[in-house]
């Protein structure tokens, strides 16, 4: 048992991470505010860019696999480096979604806040949130 | 075996775990995550006969129950147009597996459809939505158990789907109706086979509630 433990520690899998912000990311199609990238990047982008930051433990097996396809999933879902890839009707969609999220209260994951206590949205910053994206909606579908 | 292989059901209990955490508020959950734990030492022990629960799991599928077809419907995108109506009948009676079904062959319709029988015009509108309705089909399909967000992808999802219906004609009547009471009285819409309203968004809570818009061929 001790002995899988440890070798599996061998077999990490490959990091989120480049260099900077790709060249379709979000700020490409609008000018997204200070207050607001701060809020992105504290809470949002470790999961929904190409940009992790990752503690210490997460080279610890198997969580960084369990990481790894989280991030994945996030990915997918939502990554705002390649937002400005997006067609129009998704990145309404997605705007979309982030309103939902919000007001239901379902990002960042309970999981996620679990070990990043510093990533919840406070109430000012659900309203930031929802100013923006309200805001980028409008001007996105004019 | 490779390890990633040996290490399967741990990653699956630790997924489920997580799942469960997500579900509800954290540290309300410690009861099951530490059942969770139990569960993992448990699996660990038994390492192989839990991956052979596991694909047997897997090998279950998804009774179909709706499979009579709604509509005779002749239009160039009968099929998406097919898988959309049985999505939204499902969701006017609140359920949301059959909802996931529906959703799901709307996501092959969508995949299969004919682009040879559309004009320029009518293939743009198609490029134009396909990726986007696929995916709000696909959030529709993962999510039986959770008719709440079921309904805010269907939403998105009947604009387009009315859009695609505009440009290549439904080949049907149809009925594009307004409840102006979902989502906190912003209101939304949706395509129906029938006058006589029946609500998707609201389901059987306030299935009258409604009205028609517009009327399309």
């Amino acid at each position: 048992m001790l002995l899988i433990l440890l070798a599996i520690q061998f077999v990490q899998p490959a990091r989120n991470q480049s260099a900077g912000n790709s060249e379709m990311w979000i700020a490409s199609i609008t000018k997204v505010p200070e207050n607001v990238q701060a809020i992105l990047q504290n809470s949002c982008y470790d999961c929904h860019s190409n940009n992790t930051r990752y503690p210490w433990y997460a080279a610890i097996q198997p969580g960084s696999w369990w990481m790894a396809s989280h991030i994945k999933k996030g990915k997918e879902e939502l990554n705002f480096d390649e937002f400005g890839n997006y067609s129009k009707r998704r990145q309404l969609s997605k705007l979309k979604a982030i309103q939902g999220s919000l007001e239901e209260q379902t990002m960042p994951l309970p999981s996620y806040l679990l070990i990043h206590r510093g990533a919840s949205l406070s109430q000012s910053d659900q309203k930031i949130l929802k100013l923006w994206t309200e805001d980028l909606r409008n001007k996105i579908s004019k | 075996m490779p390890l990633a292989l040996a290490f399967q059901p741990v990653l699956h209990t630790l997924r489920l775990i997580f799942i469960k955490i997500d579900a509800g508020k954290p540290y309300q959950n410690m009861k099951t995550i530490i059942l969770n734990l139990v569960t993992i030492s448990v699996l660990l022990t038994a390492c192989n006969s839990a991956a052979d629960k596991k694909s047997a799991n897997s090998n279950q599928t998804t009774k179909e129950t709706t499979d009579q077809k709604i509509s005779e419907s002749k239009g160039p995108v009968n099929e998406v147009l097919d898988g959309y109506l049985k999505l939204k009948n499902a969701l006017t009676k609140d359920n949301d597996k059959d909802a996931a079904v529906a959703a799901t062959e709307l996501i092959k319709a969508l995949e299969s459809q004919n682009k040879k029988i559309l004009n320029p015009e009518q293939a743009k509108v198609f490029a134009d939505i396909e990726a986007d309705a696929r995916e709000h089909a696909e959030h529709i399909a993962s999510n039986s158990g959770n008719i709440v967000h079921q309904r805010e992808h269907f939403e998105t999802l009947s604009q387009e789907i009315y859009e695609l219906v505009k440009a290549t004609g439904a080949g049907q009547k149809l009925y594009y109706t307004n409840c102006p009471m979902y989502n906190d009285n912003k209101g939304a819409n949706w395509l129906s086979e029938t006058k006589d309203v029946s609500n998707p968004y609201l389901g059987q809570a306030m299935l009258s509630c409604g009205s028609v818009k517009e009327e399309l061929n």
